[in-house]
This record gives C-alpha cells, sequence and structure tokens, in this order.
C-alpha cells in the first residue's frame, strides 16, 4: 500500500472521525500532549545538563538518569499516542507539513543520540560516573540531545502556525477556534 | 472586548507582536520549553518528600537543586506570557481559563512556598502531591484558552 493511501486511509479511519467530530476531544488530546512532551523535555535536560557538569559532578550519572528514565518513557509514549491521534485528524495537512516532517527527523536523530549514548559511550560508565568530567563524547551526546529536543519543541509549535485544516470548521457562532 | 484590553490591542506594541510572524510562535516555543523547567523541577521536589528520588541527599540539597531553576524559568514565563497577553489582550481577558490559570498559578506558588519551608510534617505529603495536580491543572487550562467558549460554554467571559 503506498504511502499517499495509507494517509487518507488513517484519516478516513473512525478515531480520525472521531477526533474531528468530537469537540470535545482534542483540546483534552493537546494538553496531554504538553504534558508528556514537556516532560519529556525536563526529564531528558536533567541528565543532559548532569553530563555536562551542570551544576556538579557530585551524583552518579547512571543514578541520575535512573531516577528519571521510567519517567521519560511513559511521557514519551503518552506524547506518540497523543500525536498519533492528532495526526488522525488531520493527515493529509500534517503529512505534508514541512516543520511537521523536519519534527519527525528530529525526534529520530534525538533517539539516534540516545542509542549511541546507550549502547556505546555508557559502556564504561563506572569509570566517569561520578567526581570526574564524562568524556567528550559524552559532553557532546548530552549537548546534541539538548539542541535536537528543543528544535523538536520549537518545529512542533511551527506545525500549528503553518498548516491549514482538512476538515470543515463547524458553523456554530458559539464555537471559537482559536488555534 | 474590554476597554483596557482594546486599547492594548491598537497600540503599535501590540500590532507588532501580531504583525511579525516568527515573535509569537517563538514566545509559545520559549514558554513551553519552560513549562519542562518548571513542571520537571517541581516535580523532582515533590518527589524528594515522598522519599521517591535523591533519597541519597537531604531535602535541602533537592531543594537548592532545583528550586533556583524554577524561579528563573518562572521569571521567563512571566516575560513570555505578558508578551503574548500583549499581542492578544482580547482572548486572554476574556477567556475564563486564563483568570483560572492565574489564581491557579497563586496557589502553587504559595503551596511550594510551603513546601520548601516544611517538607516534613503531616502536611507535606498532600502538599507535594496536590502542587503536581496544580501544575497539571494550570497547563490544562493554558490549553483552554484556545477553546475558552467550548469549555465553559455560559461561564466564559467571551460568552
Amino acid at each position: 500500500m503506498e504511502l499517499a493511501g495509507l494517509v487518507q486511509d488513517i484519516h478516513d479511519s473512525g478515531v480520525g472521525e472521531w477526533m474531528r467530530s468530537s469537540l470535545k476531544a482534542m483540546p483534552v488530546v493537546e494538553a496531554l500532549h504538553v504534558l508528556a512532551a514537556t516532560t519529556v523535555f525536563g526529564t531528558v535536560l536533567l541528565v543532559d545538563l548532569r553530563l555536562l557538569g551542570i551544576p556538579n559532578l557530585k551524583r552518579a550519572v547512571s543514578r541520575v538518569e535512573g531516577e528519571v528514565i521510567r519517567l521519560t518513557w511513559i511521557a514519551f509514549a503518552v506524547a506518540v499516542v497523543t500525536g498519533a491521534l492528532m495526526f488522525a485528524a488531520n493527515a493529509q495537512t500534517y503529512f505534508i507539513n514541512t516543520a511537521f516532517r523536519l519534527k519527525l527527523l528530529a525526534i529520530l536523530a534525538a533517539g539516534l543520540n540516545m542509542l549511541v549514548f546507550e549502547t556505546v559511550i555508557r559502556r564504561d560508565v563506572a569509570a566517569w560516573d561520578r567526581g570526574v568530567p564524562p568524556p567528550r563524547a559524552a559532553r557532546i551526546a548530552g549537548l546534541l540531545s539538548i539542541l535536537l529536543w528543543i528544535a523538536v519543541i520549537v518545529l512542533a509549535r511551527w506545525i500549528g502556525f503553518t498548516k491549514g485544516y482538512d476538515f470543515v470548521v463547524p458553523d456554530d457562532p458559539n464555537i471559537k477556534f482559536d488555534f | 472586548m474590554s476597554g483596557f484590553a482594546a486599547w492594548l490591542h491598537a497600540t503599535a506594541f501590540s500590532q507588532t507582536i501580531q504583525a511579525v510572524s516568527w515573535i509569537v510562535p517563538l514566545l509559545q516555543s520559549i514558554h513551553i520549553l519552560m513549562i519542562g523547567i518548571v513542571f520537571v523541577s517541581s516535580l523532582m521536589i515533590s518527589l524528594r518528600v515522598l522519599g521517591r528520588v535523591h533519597a541519597d541527599e537531604p531535602f535541602e540539597a533537592v531543594w537548592h537543586r532545583f528550586a533556583p531553576w524554577m524561579r528563573i524559568a518562572l521569571a521567563v514565563m512571566l516575560v513570555t506570557g505578558l508578551l503574548l497577553v500583549a499581542g492578544e489582550p482580547g482572548r486572554e481577558f476574556g477567556s475564563t481559563s486564563f483568570w483560572l490559570k492565574m489564581a491557579l498559578l497563586l496557589v502553587a506558588f504559595a503551596v511550594t512556598r510551603q513546601l520548601g519551608r516544611s517538607p516534613e510534617g503531616p502536611r507535606a505529603r498532600p502538599a507535594a502531591i496536590g502542587v503536581i495536580l496544580l501544575w497539571i491543572a494550570i497547563i490544562f487550562l493554558g490549553r483552554a484558552i484556545a477553546y475558552d467558549v467550548e469549555v465553559w460554554r455560559s461561564l466564559s467571559i467571551h460568552a
């Protein structure tokens, strides 16, 4: 099945239909997305700053990471699900939106960076877990992570300002759509 | 729109914020990044009160680790928030969600300050949980501003 057809099918799905027609769904889904995304950013930032030695090198990297990792993953999962719901409502519009595509690429890049950190860079963490500055590769991974996740959030906001809508906004005078 | 909002909306300052395409998205982006810092900082402080993180450190160390970041991020949010309101005063002032959000912010500040002073005692744990729920409510209300009439119906100031 080719991609454009798949996008159309997602748009036409019951889920997409529900997101568009239920006036209650969108605000809740969006707010959950903001909560989840900000939690991902905040927890990731915490670990990245530690890799950069901010505010200090006192607490072990593995401890700092261990305390938030579950939260990061749960928040990321919620962000993906809520993101998928928003995508379903407006699939074609997101699909062709440049900011949206760049955002997905940025998330991919951030994920790859984290994968490399976890599987390669972190192998000898016992040597630099606390008290000493992490190796340069770890510091680069930390900085890259911060920059990529900032890019994700900026691009995400830019989507809101560059996409149109591929459904008809209800004509009810009592409803003000003000994204 | 109320008189003050209309006046503000007509100023060159407000018109510039509205007219220059990248200003509002940039302000919103900064606002959202700061939410990440404020929320997770508050979360870490609360989790320490609940004994879930940083058990190796006294509460004071955790407070001094995260409270300054919260303060600075909140200060940045005050600036970005004011600029966002200056750009669309009618939208904010006329929304119930906005005023409710401001009220809950004040409550969150008060509870946070109290938590910082008394991290032990019978009220500390409920306060630690409560302040997180407050931040979540504040985030939801922030999003609800754009949907104010739909969310509040006749309770919306707009309506």
